[in-house]
């Protein structure tokens, strides 16, 4: 079940393996309530996130997306997150040059046995994402290929592929 | 047929054929002037000569082969191959150089192969072409078998007048064209129109001979110092290849996006590494100075001894004028002729 | 100022392999890169406002040569930061830097001509002053009109760590971007608006990548690889942004924000709307500036257990 309306967004989460993935599975076997929106990528270390991982999923049409790892000076590779929190502070910052509403991408540490601040994590941003509602993104196709198609469309021709 | 359109109709004209038919025009966009797909409210600019080429009227960028769509009902993906609407086309503005590009390498198309996108774009669409008043310092399109007023390619030329243009027409679909009811009688024009065209081709720099260059580059072929110094500033980016309207070749690839697969043919770019990197990781050109060969002697050479002396150029002058290093092809390619053994 | 550079680089040709400058190209408004191997291509030698080739740009291809490389300041910056990521040898470089009074916009040149550029017959600098004949009509124009942003903006007009330094010395007066400004004073919505409308018109020609002197990979650059995919081959706003953004990314705490891309790109996108963006975050966070000292390592590359100038959100 979502936060506060019944369509879901596309939340994507980049959780490390070491502390993060291990909270929400902590939260998950004390059955915390949690909203469903956000979808799971396990990787190794908040170090191997690279920030175009996030740009990547927001251009493709993700609503949000949400990085956790362990927090700082805990880091089982002991300086992974370091790195990844100054790669992905340069990013937040960048992000509103972009276009792309810098509230859409949020990092954070949540260590493997915070079931209970990962409840409160998934919640406080999946409730922030409903509040901006489904990301605007733009287009996939060239712009060559959008008038083939929508050039007779707009002429009451029938679409070709459609008899 | 020769009719008159004054210069305050022409954006009339766009917006009315933007109506009933796809028009790509040279527009005003920011600071540069690129070929778009018109729409009512953009803003033509036939002062300048666009960036880009007219190239994607026949040949797009992206240009869709296949989809292939997952449904949940199926195991199978449904393939549905595609092929463009047919739809009318009009070029407006283009030059003729950029309207003789798709001649030029329309027999790699249309010859042993038939290429049914290309044919179909190419059948559907009409070029209205601006002669050229005045050459650009990168102009050099009577070197390579074209003019400011050549009509090769086009289908009605537009010659600048006196408050418009005298369009005549070269084909019998663009005589058809000038039934619109946006031209207007010719009147006296005509003198005027042939003093224009007259002045143009006068105003051109010196033809020079290219006719040796294939044999000479060749003999160039082995020669690995000449390259090196040729392409040294060359920063090996595909500008030149991009802009032009005579580079044809092209990848396939397969786009995936979630449940939708797309195979789309996109224009490639031979100045690239990838474009002739092998499967098993050999790269017979590896290096700037190999590709930057390939692309001045496939113009000047091998082009044109297979196709009846055709230079596979069509002189408009984009690459030399768009190169972040300024490279010049005619430079190299009169340094290949000029080689002294 | 030109022939106190020409007889530097003749001194010092003898022990390099070859020297990095300038000579006049195709017309009288563009200058070209020269490579000089003799004595006798010095001659060809120009400096001034048609100098606007970032050379560092070849510096990482010409490894294990002795080269010698004439810098504005804005080029010296890439000569240093390439050194610090060791991407090239300092000690195999020569530098001749000079004294910058900045280099013309050609695009800003063009909305003060009566033609096109290319319509140009003949072209001459009197002290700040160009004099020109475009299609039959002359003008004059002023190189305060016509600078380059990056010149209007620049904080280090002589080059800094050369060999030899020629010209007299200027002082830096930056003033702001104005065109920066009015984009940032822009809503997330109406970004978004300019970069898909923008993006419409990029042909993903790669020269804004390849004309960067930091961007080393050339050859096997991410956006070219099909395995890992990062970047589709649709010619679509979307994917064409994405690819900006993998430059950005790539060139954050790195870019010495010398313009090769904005100048390079033959459709005129103001790429270094994102290039000064990203400039500023990292020195915010990290009071860092790109090639500006010699030996420091780029902040992404290093890290503090406690930073000051990162605000750890509570949750």
């Amino acid at each position: 079940m979502s936060a506060s309306d019944s369509r879901e967004l596309r939340i994507v989460g980049f959780l490390c393996n070491w502390c993060s993935y291990g909270g929400a599975d902590t939260a998950g076997v004390a059955r915390f309530s949690q909203p469903t929106d956000l979808r799971i990528i396990r990787v190794p270390c908040s170090g191997r996130i690279d920030p175009l991982f996030i740009v990547r999923a927001l251009i493709n049409g993700a609503d949000g997306v949400l990085v956790s790892g362990c927090h700082p000076r805990d880091c089982h590779y002991a300086e992974g997150n370091f790195y990844a929190r100054r790669r992905l502070e340069t990013l937040k910052q960048f992000l509103s040059a972009t276009g792309i509403d810098p509230r859409r991408f949020e990092y954070t540490w949540v260590s493997a046995s915070e079931g209970q601040r990962w409840q409160h994590v998934v919640t406080e941003f999946t409730r922030r994402i409903h509040e901006l509602g489904p990301a605007p993104i733009m287009s996939h196709v060239s712009e060559g290929a959008w008038f083939d198609a929508a050039a007779p469309a707009a002429a009451g021709q029938s679409c070709p592929c459609h008899g | 047929m020769e009719r008159f359109l004054p210069a305050a109709q022409l954006t009339a004209l766009a917006d009315d054929l933007a109506g009933s038919c796809h028009v790509l025009a040279p527009v005003a966009h920011a600071g540069s002037v690129v070929f778009r797909w018109y729409r009512p409210g953009m803003r033509l600019e036939f002062s300048r000569m666009a960036s880009t080429s007219p190239k994607a009227a026949t040949f797009p960028q992206t240009e869709p082969l296949l989809v292939a769509q997952r449904h949940e009902e199926h195991k199978q993906p449904v393939i549905e191959a595609t092929l463009p609407p047919q739809a009318r086309t009009v070029v407006l503005g283009c030059r003729p150089c950029g309207a003789r590009g798709k001649e030029i390498f329309g027999p790699v198309f249309l010859g042993v192969a038939h290429d049914p996108y290309f044919a179909r774009r190419r059948e559907d669409a009409l070029f209205i072409s601006l002669v050229c008043t005045r050459p650009e310092t990168t102009c050099f399109c009577s070197s390579v078998g074209g003019g400011p007023a050549d009509p090769t390619g086009s289908d009605v030329l537009l010659i600048p007048v006196q408050g418009g243009f005298v369009a005549r027409s070269v084909t019998e679909a663009g005589a058809a064209f000038l039934q619109h009811a946006l031209f207007e009688d010719v009147g006296a024009r005509g003198a005027e129109a042939d003093a224009v065209v007259t002045q143009a081709q006068a105003a051109m720099p010196p033809s020079h001979d290219f006719s040796s260059a294939p044999a000479k580059l060749l003999a160039r072929f082995d020669d690995k110092e000449f390259w090196e110094q040729q392409s040294a500033k060359c920063i090996s980016c595909g500008a030149c290849t991009y802009m032009c309207p005579t580079c044809y070749c092209f990848n396939i690839t397969d786009d995936d996006l979630g449940l939708i697969s797309r195979r789309i043919r996109t224009w490639d770019n031979c100045m690239s590494y990838t474009f002739t990197l092998e499967a098993s990781g050999h790269n017979p050109r590896p290096t700037k100075a190999h590709r930057l060969k390939n692309r001045v002697s496939h113009k000047f050479s091998y082009y044109p001894s297979i196709h009846n002396g055709v230079i596979a150029c069509c002189g408009c002058g984009r690459c030399i004028k768009h190169c972040p290093a300024g490279v010049d092809i005619r430079a190299i390619v009169h340094a290949a002729q000029e080689y002294a053994q | 100022m030109l022939q106190q550079l020409k007889d530097a680089i003749t001194s010092r040709l003898p022990e390099l392999d070859l020297v990095l400058g300038w000579e006049m190209g195709f017309d009288p408004f563009h200058a070209t890169p020269l490579y000089i191997r003799e004595a006798a291509d010095v001659e060809r030698l120009v400096v001034g406002p048609w100098a606007v080739h970032n050379l560092a740009t070849y510096l990482p291809g010409l490894k294990g040569k002795k080269v010698g490389i004439v810098v504005k300041g804005c080029d010296s910056r890439s000569v240093i930061q390439l050194a610090n990521e060791g991407l090239i040898r300092r000690e195999d470089v020569t530098v001749f830097g000079l004294c910058c009074d900045g280099v013309v916009s050609h695009r800003k040149l063009r909305e003060k001509l009566p033609a096109d550029l290319g319509f140009v017959e003949e072209a001459q600098w009197q002290a700040d002053v160009l004099r020109a004949r475009v299609a039959g009509q002359e003008v004059s124009v002023r190189l305060s009109d016509v600078l380059a942003d990056k010149c209007i903006a620049c904080c280090y007009p002589n080059a800094l760590g050369a060999d030899v330094l020629v010209g007299s010395e200027r002082t830096a007066s930056p003033q702001p971007v104005a065109c920066q400004e009015s984009f940032e004073a822009l809503s997330s919505a109406e970004k978004q608006a300019f970069w898909q409308e923008t993006m419409a018109r990029c042909i993903r020609c790669y020269a804004c990548r390849n004309a960067c002197p930091m961007c080393v990979c050339r050859d096997h650059c991410i956006a070219t690889s099909r395995d890992p995919l990062w970047l589709g081959q649709e010619n679509s706003p979307a994917e064409n942004f994405m690819f900006q953004m993998i430059h950005v990314m790539h060139l954050a705490g790195r870019c010495t924000e010398c313009g090769e891309c904005e100048r390079a790109c033959p459709v005129d996108i103001p790429l270094l709307l994102l290039r000064r963006h990203m400039n500023r975050v990292t020195q915010d966070l990290f009071a860092y500036e790109a090639g500006t000292t010699v030996g420091q390592t780029p902040p992404l590359l290093t890290f503090q257990v406690e930073e000051a100038g990162i605000n750890e959100r509570g949750w």
